[in-house]
């Protein structure tokens, strides 16, 4: 009985030191490939398809992350201070990367209520 | 005073003819005093003369420095005047909507949480009315990267409880205020988040989307309750890895936390207790888990989320056995009115009678009536809910056994209120060896604030 899980554990910590070496590379500055994406947003137009193809706007990505865990929460609902806070803790609890958060936290200042 | 003068000096002249013929020595000694005394009076008078002018001259000048600065407050009160009305025209206009400057707003506090009201009718048992749960959360964020978090559940019973053996007798009441959680989120990178403190754990999804107005259904899942652990004392790493540019998203966590325990200090399969070990920790190792999940959005409201993940450790005192849990969870949208979800959990450990397995899984489906574009009032507020789910195997104290079994069938429904006041209903059909497990009526109202 104490083997299995004892292999079990262990390679939890393989996983855990992999995922350390993949996260802590890209530290430094803005998301790795942030500029491309941008130059390829303000050439090529946005697809007629909803299909996610392009680079993503933040108020795409509200609408495919805010409702997918509990009923959509409006941006007027909250201010935008509140919006901050609100949205770190989104960030932290979906597990959603920092430069989305981003995105998304402007789409939700912006049309925030005060 | 030239009036004097004048008169003094034609006195002066006009006497002498008269002096030399009939004015005495003393007279003209007393005159020449006389004539004397009104000179230095003249002399006297002309200083005073002088001095009045000078006064006058200096009050001549500030009143014409008065003069100029009363123009000045002048054109100050008339400037203030224009700026106070160009204030309120501009205030009367709406603002430009920016976000606020967030060097302004670097720390902030916020109650958010939840509140649920139940009715409750088991199949042959009272109907009763239950506070049944308010959960507030405080979160307090300070600067760009650190957040604390702190979830409570409050709730109330009656200390008079004829369902226990023997019943509880008792007047009045019990509040019980529980933390859920209460962890320090320290956000590293875009792409890894250091926790720390009471935290719910990433052992399926469930837990940490379980909210009152996040659940669909008044109750939660049978394996989730009966299985597994909900929140665990130590630290974690996790965060998301974006893959692509099309929001599909790497997932993962690593944590170590106390872990199960034992109720009595011993291995007895009886014995174990899922959420008890929040320090000092009862046996000597901390258990480790964690959780790696892919999420792939295919367009706004399509999505699927495929996790597995699974949490080890000792959970005696004496260290000699070993609990592990290992669930896979899966969540699918079709558009925004379908969404399919649920989870297998299988658990299992050793203990002084033997190993112990069990397993269970849930699987939940709902269906908003919106998607079927028709026009009858209120239902496009409203979702059906289905909801299987099972537990299998485990040890029953009662007679020894392995052989607890129950599976229930529930269906329901969502009146959204608004997108956060839920008026929910199910009813629950199942099929149990343990009499405790009866059919039942949930009815609850649930608000997300
Ligand atoms: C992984 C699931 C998940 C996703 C995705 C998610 N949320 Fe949440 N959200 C939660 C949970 C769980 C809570 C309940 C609070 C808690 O348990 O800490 C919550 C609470 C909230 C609340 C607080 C309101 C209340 O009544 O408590 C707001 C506002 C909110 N979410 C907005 C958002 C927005 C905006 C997004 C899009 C970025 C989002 N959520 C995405 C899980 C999620």
């Amino acid at each position: 009985m104490n083997k299995p899980p004892l292999l079990f554990r262990s390679s939890l910590l393989v996983a855990g030191v992999c995922l350390l070496r993949i996260a802590f590379p890209c530290t430094a500055g803005a998301a790795p490939g942030d500029t491309n994406a941008a130059v390829i947003s303000a050439t090529a137009p946005a697809p007629a398809s909803p299909v996610l193809e392009h680079k993503l706007s933040g108020a795409e990505l509200y609408s495919i992350h805010c409702n997918r865990c509990h009923p959509e929460r409006y941006p007027t609902e909250r201010t935008a201070a509140q919006w901050k806070t609100i949205m770190l803790h989104m960030q932290v609890r979906a597990g959603i990367p920092g430069e989305q958060s981003r995105r998304i936290l402007k789409y939700l200042q912006e049309n925030s209520g005060r | 005073m030239t009036g004097l003068l004048t008169a003094g000096s034609a006195l002066w002249m006009a006497t002498p003819a008269r002096v030399q013929a009939e004015v005495s020595d003393a007279d003209f000694k007393a005159l020449q005093e006389t004539v004397a005394k009104l000179a230095d009076e003249v002399q006297s008078l002309r200083q005073t003369n002088q001095v009045v002018q000078q006064i006058h001259e200096q009050d001549q000048v500030q009143l014409q420095q008065l003069q100029q600065k009363l123009a000045e407050t002048q054109q100050t009160a008339n400037d203030a005047q224009q700026k106070a009305v160009a204030v309120a025209t501009a205030q009367t206009q709406p603002l430009p909507r920016v976000p606020l400057d967030e060097a302004t707003v670097n720390h902030n506090f916020m109650m958010l949480g939840d509140a649920e009201m139940q009715f409750v009718k088991p199949n042959q048992g009272n109907g009763s009315f239950y506070m049944a749960d308010f959960a507030p959360i405080f979160l307090y964020r300070g600067g760009d990267n650190i957040l604390f978090e702190a979830g409570f559940d409050t709730t109330l019973s009656n200390n008079n409880n004829p369902n226990t053996n023997p019943p509880n007798q008792g007047a009045g009441y019990t509040t019980t205020f529980n933390l859920s959680f209460a962890q320090l989120d320290y956000v590293m990178t875009d792409y890894m988040t250091f926790c720390a403190g009471y935290m719910l754990l990433p052992l399926g999804t469930y837990t940490e989307r379980g909210a009152g107005w996040l659940n669909k259904l008044p109750d939660n899942p049978l394996p989730v309750d009966e299985l597994i652990p909900g929140a665990g004392a130590g630290v974690q790493l996790r965060g998301g890895v974006p893959l692509g540019e099309t929001g599909k998203i790497f997932n993962y966590s690593v944590y170590g936390v106390n872990g199960v325990s034992s109720s009595d200090t011993t291995g007895n399969a009886g014995s174990l207790d899922l959420n008890g070990n929040v320090g000092p920790n009862l046996h000597q190792d901390p258990a480790g888990g964690g959780r790696l999940g892919i999420f792939m959005p295919y367009k706004p409201h399509y999505d699927l989320e495929l996790g597995i993940s699974g949490m080890s450790g000792q959970w005696d005192n004496a260290g000699n056995h070993i609990w592990t849990a290992g669930v896979f969870d899966a969540a699918l949208h079709l558009g925004s009115s379908i969404e399919a979800k649920g989870e297998y959990i299988h658990t299992q450990f050793g203990s002084d009678q033997g190993n112990v397995a069990q397993d269970g899984w849930w699987t939940q489906v709902g269906y908003k009536l919106a998607g079927l574009n028709l026009e009858f009032p209120g239902i496009n507020n409203l979702e059906l809910i289905g909801r299987f789910d099972s537990v299998h195997g485990g040890y029953n104290q009662t007679d020894n056994l392995y052989n607890y079994s129950t599976r229930r069938y529930t269906v329901g429904y969502v009146y959204y209120i608004t997108s956060a006041f839920l008026f929910e209903g199910d009813y629950e059909f199942l099929h149990s060896n343990d009499p405790s497990q009866v059919n039942q009526l949930i009815l609850q109202l649930s608000y997300g604030f």
